[in-house]
């Protein structure tokens, strides 16, 4: 045999492998999805995946959707008997924690950079682990500042003026709380999630940069916590929302009971629908200035998919910027696409522009998978020191404490 | 005189506190079905009844949300596994309080401690069954996995014990077979704790969210626990529909113990106590 005929069949076994591992089937044939979308989201999906299935012939879309509340254990059971599907729709705290049980793909290889540096940069950020891209973003959210223009005007405030830092907040809240008649200047949650905010307008970090140590019991952080409890211990402009049994931020906002609350993008339809008169602003600004936390879903792909490359084109058609511009627009929510981003004016869609302004500077949470029961270390912790049990400095180095711990795999 | 009139005075005491407590129970059904009238996202709104009564939301409950066809497949699902759980336990019931074979005891003992594993732990394996035996999306799955009951022969075992095995000794001296001893002496005394077991096994079922969840993956076979859950979002929770669906789900439940609660009461208490 020559040289040149060795070569030659060197090459076609060599092509044949190559063809035999990626072609054929991998553009063709059935990808099952598990979504959680809400009841208005749902058709629209369904919609675009329409869409897609009609523009890729000889590929179907297998929807399946699944209650928000059981989705986890769901897909956790499923990967136990390898009966996932092939892509997921998970909560951005949900992911950190398949990717760091080797049960996602990494999709560095399928995404290229072009089509990355159009991803809103914090929402691709929840999609990162280990230095790898695990996830395509296809909802992101943060908290704005919701309130009542009705008793702002009652309160002889200027109702398209929201507090522009936390100290006129509380100036705001003092005006508007009358105690006597169950009514005060704002409703806060407790939990680590919701008072993100207070600490990163405070510049206070959740973990470390080597995520192995927690860092909530810096000065900043306790001074930002502080801030929290004050509002209901020392100034009384906060109605104990926080507590067991206490009026929900939500209820309390839409009964007239707090005059601001922090919420979501998500309550700006409901809200509408009460007919209450109210306005979005900015988170209030602290000493390092206004920062929302993130919020939000990503798709995902298991790593036992038989088309990855199929699987990440569709995670790619999702986010990209026509369907993210119809995505914002019907549904009103933040587009994932820099490049949709336009499609929010202030003049059509005053409530999400704010939004997306204050998602500009917002800090996404540290790509732990050990987020969950982070928050359910502080949660205690925190009302205690809302309660006034503890004091905050107290509260902080000891929830830091267990957290440490949790880290350090003890 | 004085007599009666502590009596009486007792009487209205009793009657005001199980009113008081009437109304803390009641008070969630209450609101259950108030909010099920209410227009979307008004939920929380202050008024106590609706200000503008609604029939939306169980119209979409049951049109756009294809409560209906939940509805089908829990009764379908709860029945059926009901109604087989609560056979086998009283078949095996009756063999392990009258019958005497080798090691019964001991494996009756053994089967009691298989009560002390939490439920959550059989999940994994027994879904790695069921996606071995292919049963993924059919009812199959949903209920045999549960028909065999070990509280349920429990239950069965203790209260069959307490009738006197006279009775069955008659019944064989009159040349009844074994089938008949167990359809026509075991079966009718135990109507009571019979009725309760297949209450308590239909109304598991009925509520049973997760392992319906993870051995379905289309939604025509959700049943309404499923169904209930998709209310819930990330963030919002769709209170009026999810209330009119929880009206629609709690129907079957109140009419069987509405019909049964005799036996459910007298059930409870003679199973409680075995001399």
């Amino acid at each position: 045999m020559s040289k040149s005929t060795a070569m030659a069949l060197i090459l076609l076994v060599v092509g044949l492998m190559v063809w035999g591992c990626g072609g054929g089937d991998d553009t063709t044939g059935t990808l099952t999805i598990w979504q959680t979308y809400n009841d208005e989201e749902h058709p629209v999906f369904k919609e675009m995946v329409a869409r897609f299935e009609e523009s890729h012939p000889g590929v179907t879309i297998e929807v399946v959707r699944l209650p928000f509340a059981g989705a986890e254990p769901k897909i956790q059971t499923a990967l136990t008997t390898r009966t996932e599907p092939d892509i997921a729709r998970v909560d951005v705290s949900f992911l950190p924690k398949l990717a760091s049980k080797n049960a996602l793909l990494a999709l560095d290889e399928y995404v290229p950079a072009e089509y990355r540096a159009d991803i809103f940069p914090v929402a691709l950020q929840s999609c990162m682990y280990d230095g790898q891209l695990y996830g395509i973003p296809d909802q992101t959210n943060g908290l704005c500042l919701f309130y009542n223009r009705a008793m702002f005007r009652a309160a002889g405030l200027d109702p398209d003026t929201p507090p522009a830092t936390w100290d006129e907040l509380i100036e705001f809240g003092q005006r508007l709380t009358d105690k006597d008649e169950g009514v005060f200047g704002i409703g806060l949650t407790n939990s680590l999630w919701w008072s993100l905010p207070f600490f990163y307008t405070y510049g206070a970090d959740l973990l470390s940069d080597d995520l192995m140590h927690c860092t909530l019991d810096s000065p900043e952080a306790v001074e930002a916590f502080q801030l929290k409890v004050d509002m209901f211990a020392e100034y009384g402009i906060e109605g104990g929302a926080w507590r067991a049994g206490g009026i929900t931020g939500d209820v309390g906002f839409q009964n007239g009971r707090y005059a601001m609350i922090l919420n979501g993008p998500w309550a700006v339809e409901s809200l509408k629908r009460t007919g209450i008169d109210f306005g979005v602003g900015h988170i209030p600004a602290g000493p390092a200035g206004s920062h929302t936390n993130v919020g939000g879903n990503d798709l995902v792909v298991f790593r036992s998919t038989d088309k990855p490359e199929l699987a990440a084109e569709f995670l790619m058609f999702v986010a990209n910027e026509e369907n993210q511009r119809n995505w914002a627009l019907t549904l009103g929510q933040i587009p994932v696409n820099t490049k949709a981003m336009d499609a929010i004016t202030s003049e059509e869609h005053p409530y999400l522009s704010t939004f997306v302004e204050q998602m500009q500077t917002a800090i996404p949470r540290p790509p732990t998978p050990f987020y969950p029961e982070i928050e359910n270390l502080f949660i205690p912790e925190m009302q205690a020191a809302l309660d006034g049990t503890k004091s905050v400095e107290d509260a902080m180095r000891t929830a830091v404490g267990e957290v440490d711990k949790l880290l350090a795999g003890e | 005189m004085a007599v009666e009139k502590t009596s009486t005075w007792r009487t209205i005491a009793l009657y005001v506190g199980l009113t008081l407590a009437a109304v803390v129970v009641l008070f969630p059904f209450f609101w259950m079905v108030v909010t099920a009238f209410k227009q979307p996202g008004t939920a929380f709104s202050p008024e106590i009844f609706p200000s503008a009564p609604t029939l939306d939301n169980f119209k979409r409950v049951l049109g756009d949300f294809g409560f209906g066809r939940y509805f089908v497949n829990s009764v379908i699902v709860a029945t059926t596994a009901a109604a087989f759980a609560t056979l086998f336990a009283s078949l095996a019931g009756y063999v392990f309080a009258k019958k005497q074979f080798f090691m019964r005891d001991r494996l009756f003992g053994f089967l009691l401690l298989s009560l002390m594993i939490p439920g959550m732990m059989y999940v994994v394996p027994q879904f790695a069954i069921i996606t071995k035996l292919g049963w993924m999306n059919t009812y199959k799955a949903m209920i045999i996995p549960h028909l065999a009951n070990v509280f349920g022969l429990f239950l069965m075992r203790q209260y069959m014990m307490t009738i006197p095995s006279e009775l069955i000794e008659a019944a064989e001296i009159d040349g009844a077979s074994e089938r008949q001893v167990f359809t026509t002496v075991m079966v009718p005394l135990s109507i009571p704790i019979i009725a309760t077991l297949f209450l308590l096994t239909f109304q598991f079922h009925w509520n049973n969210f997760l392992w319906q969840l993870i051995v379905t993956n289309v939604e025509r076979l959700y049943t309404v626990p499923v169904g209930l859950a998709m209310f819930k979002s990330a963030h919002e929770e769709l209170y009026t529909l999810k209330m009119a669906g929880s009206c629609i789900s709690i129907l079957p439940i109140a009419v069987l113990f509405f019909f049964a609660q005799r036996y459910f009461i007298e059930g409870m208490t003679m199973g409680a106590v075995k001399e």
